[in-house]
């Protein structure tokens, strides 16, 4: 059996308790005593266990194995929570996302045995002075109910030995025969897949695969083929020669994951003879040959496929059944809609026209609710990047030494898939950069008067058509005069440029590669590790970042993403015969203003709107084209927003709002900042998008 | 099949011939995508004069650029044979080349075809690869890398 075609759910359900586990033993930190807790742990733990298992990663089982049972002793109250124990556990979750991530890579465990976790989690068993009697005698009690179990099953735990039911046949004999010569054993077992067990036939798979470890299997029933495609109940029965003790076997069975039990006992001559009594049948002797040397190859066959290793992609969205659902009752009423236009163009001239434009319409609704539900599969919330930084946090508080505590709000945010999966890293850095250089250390803090502990917030949330999220520290903030001396010293920019540079804009240098690989930066300005990166990335993604800090009081990293990346509501504008269109979510208000209305400030045009100045930019300057317009016609001011910051963009015309679909200009004209992209209008011209932003 | 194989075998390539000015070049027909007829070209603010912009070929965005202007020769005068050549390169993807007119598909032995002798001591860019001799006339073969790399 392939187990391949399960990878994907593996890989995903791992994260997800990976994941789980990560914030339970967050959770056990704070409270040791929290039997819940310990109880999710766990429960956690043993399905990782069982889904490793069922894989066939057998280090990624060991290892989590060896963290159930120290889980179990904390759940039986033999071994308390320590510290030392919590940062073992913590290793142990990562070493597990180390496994998961190679198996991601090439569909292989690889070959880190990981003996120093293991060794030091079996240390937490037996190490720790009460505990170990307790471990031992609980150890020495499981073999013994084994032995128990088979001896005299049927009884004891109401477990039938169905393999007595097998029919068997002169081969089976003649076989058996054979082994007796050769001094080994014949095994009836009957092994009992637990009932909540989902992948029955992968646990049936790995229970033959322990066996041919320590035999043959002569027979099985139901047959091989019936017990891979999933047709039995929770139990199968099989015939093994082996030459080894039934404890051992049965034992080999147990350790498969999910397997409730394995009874069985050594075949004698009488068992045969009682089968002949009753007549057997020829007509299987064939087959069973056949199914036992089929068998034998398989394991094999299988083995060789998973070490061709090809990397694994991964790249799924768990989608809500009822978002699915919304789905398809539009794709319905899209048919509908196409009927009905296939109809109106079979009725007379008269009716045509009037019944279009109502089918149009319906179209357009349609279209557009498609639209926004396939978008919204698209989403997931930002839950599953920020859960991870609670336990980063921790594990910096322990490394930087300094107590901080992470308030995070918003993780229900949703964005859209692609972005999620590129903004981890970003954020991580901005927190890491908070945690690192902007808190303070605790006696700093005690003696500005500030709480010991300091906090970072992580605060996301929707803006119109953004997503924001805001990364801040109560700490140092950035010491804008040193980043000044420190540019100046560097050669970025000349003592008089500093001179008329803002606060503002000195902070942005922060943002510039050339800075942030400055060595010893980071020491001197307080950041500056990356930022650049992180600059580039959130760019990659059409979002941006500002800062916005106080000294002495903390600064806050302020990321701003496009909800959609690939449709978007436009202003489609003319400028000179060109057309052009804006993003409708950046564009504030469109005003009308005539010309005697425009004041120059430092030489550049400005209007007053409602009490704020906003400085004018003529986009016909920056695209280069004239203007179709008088020069004392009244103007067409399209206002629009970044941040809290305001810009008046100059167009000719104003066409409309219009949904459109964003397209890439390619590599070969990137170099063009303030064009976006492109879009196909509906007369098949290309009109280009203006990013309003780069324009601010 | 067969003819293919006995085409590989004498090692021959086919070319698409295209005009600019009065000169004839070649282009390897194995980059070639698509010709178009001249259709209408979305200027594309603040790029290098030889790009011409983009179009919209089939709802796919694709650069254009003037082979003429990008060779130093004047403005293209747009005729009922202007056409724009759609190639596909490995590293810039899809991209158009204005031309002329699309006179004729060669197919070109490798001895018919000579390798130019490149001035390299003169700082001068040269677009042309090779020289096909086709009958009497001869066929500047177009270096498609240099002609797409952008001097910064």
């Amino acid at each position: 059996m392939d187990v391949s075609q399960y990878l994907d759910i593996f890989l995903d359900e791992t994260k997800e308790h990976l994941q789980n586990l990560n914030n339970q033993i967050l959770d056990l930190e704070q409270d040791s005593e929290n039997m819940d807790t310990i109880n999710e742990i766990f429960r956690a733990a043993h399905s990782l266990k069982g889904m490793a298992g069922t894989m066939g990663y057998k280090r990624m089982q060991n290892l989590t194995h060896d963290m159930e049972n120290v889980f179990s002793e904390v759940r039986n109250g033999a071994i308390k929570v320590t510290p030392d124990m919590v940062d073992v556990l913590f290793k142990c979750l990562d070493a597990l996302e180390g496994y998961l991530s190679t198996i991601q890579e090439t569909s292989d465990e690889g070959t880190n045995e990981n003996e120093p976790l293991i060794k030091a989690l079996n240390d937490f068993l037996n190490g720790k002075g009460g505990a170990q009697p307790k471990k031992e005698e609980a150890k020495a009690e499981e073999p013994a109910e084994e032995t128990a179990a088979a001896d005299a099953p049927a009884s004891e735990a109401g477990l039938v030995e169905k393999w007595q039911n097998i029919k068997l046949t002169d081969t089976e004999k003649h076989l058996f025969e054979k082994a007796k010569e050769e001094g080994k054993f014949f095994y009836g077992l009957t092994v009992y897949i637990q009932e909540s067990c989902i992948l029955k036939a992968a646990r049936a798979f790995l229970v033959f695969k322990a066996l041919e470890e320590h035999g043959e299997i002569i027979l099985s029933k139901p047959s091989t083929q019936d017990i891979e495609d999933e047709k039995f109940d929770f139990d199968f029965s099989v015939i093994v020669v082996s030459g080894e003790p039934i404890e051992k076997v049965v034992e080999a069975i147990k350790s498969v994951s999910e397997i409730e039990d394995a009874v069985g006992r050594a075949l004698t001559d009488a068992d045969f003879n009682a089968v002949e009594a009753g007549s057997s049948s020829q007509e299987s002797t064939a087959k069973t040959t056949a199914v036992a040397s089929t068998e034998g190859d398989k394991p094999k066959a299988s083995g060789e496929k998973k070490a061709a290793g090809k990397p694994v992609v991964n790249r799924t969205v768990r989608v809500d059944i009822e978002k699915l659902d919304v789905l398809m009752n539009l794709v319905s009423e899209l048919i509908i809609a196409k009927n009905s236009l296939v109809s109106a163009s079979n009725t007379d001239d008269a009716q045509r026209s009037s019944s279009f434009n109502e089918q149009i319409e319906y179209l357009e609704s349609v279209t557009t609710n498609l639209h926004e539900s396939v978008m919204k599969v698209r989403m997931v919330p930002i839950e599953s990047v920020v859960s991870k930084f609670p336990r980063m946090i921790r594990d910096m508080q322990k490394t930087l030494n300094k107590k901080m505590e992470l308030h995070m709000s918003g993780e229900e945010t949703e964005l859209d898939r692609t972005v999620v999966d590129e903004i981890g890293d970003p954020l991580m850095h901005l927190l890491r950069n908070s945690a690192d250089h902007g808190l303070e250390s605790a006696e700093v803090r005690k003696q500005r008067g500030k709480s010991e502990v300091g906090n970072i917030f992580l605060k996301a949330y929707q803006d119109g058509n953004n997503v924001v999220i805001e990364v801040g520290d109560d700490g140092n903030g950035i010491d804008v005069a040193k980043v000044r001396d420190k540019a100046i010293q560097k050669g970025t920019i000349t003592p008089e440029q500093a001179e008329n540079m803002s606060d503002k804009e000195i902070i942005d240098l922060l943002f510039l590669p050339s800075f942030s690989t400055a060595e010893k930066v980071s020491e001197i300005s307080g950041r500056g590790v990356g930022l650049d990166v992180v600059k580039s990335k959130i760019e990659a993604l059409s979002g941006e970042v500002e800062v916005r800090s106080k000294l002495g009081e903390g600064s806050t990293w302020i990321i701003r993403l496009p909800l959609t990346l690939a449709i978007i509501q436009a202003l489609m504008v003319i400028v000179g015969d060109e057309k052009y269109a804006i993003s409708l979510g950046s564009i504030q208000t469109i005003e009308d203003i005539p010309t005697s209305e425009i004041r120059l400030v430092e030489n550049k045009e400005v209007i007053q709107l409602r009490g704020t100045v906003i400085p004018l930019i003529r986009l016909n300057d920056v695209v280069g084209i004239e203007s179709s317009k008088a020069p004392d016609d009244n103007l067409v001011v399209v206002i629009v927003k970044k941040g809290d910051r305001l810009a008046g963009l100059v167009v000719d015309e104003l066409i409309g709002q219009q949904e459109i679909v964003i397209k890439s200009l390619g590599k070969y004209i990137s170099k063009c900042k303030f064009i976006s992209g492109a879009t196909i209008l509906g007369d098949g011209e290309v009109a280009l998008i203006i990013d309003a932003n780069a324009l601010i | 099949m067969d003819e293919l194989k006995i085409v590989n075998e004498n090692d021959t390539a086919q070319y698409i011939v295209i005009k600019i000015d009065n000169e004839q070049f070649g282009i390897n027909i194995s980059v070639v995508d698509n010709i178009v007829k001249m259709t209408h070209v979305t200027r594309v603010p603040k790029v290098a004069s030889y790009l011409k912009g983009v179009i919209n070929l089939r709802g796919e965005i694709i650069p254009v650029m003037s082979l003429r202007l990008k060779m130093g020769l004047k403005e293209d005068e747009i005729t009922k044979a202007t056409r724009i050549i759609i190639l596909k390169l490995e590293q810039h993807g899809k991209i158009g080349f204005i031309v002329d007119e699309v006179k004729e598909v060669i197919t070109l032995e490798s001895s018919q075809i000579e390798k130019v002798a490149t001035d390299t001591s003169a700082d001068k860019v040269t677009f042309v690869q090779s020289v096909g001799k086709c009958g009497s006339e001869l066929i500047s073969i177009l270096d498609l890398n240099s002609l797409t790399v952008e001097k910064e």
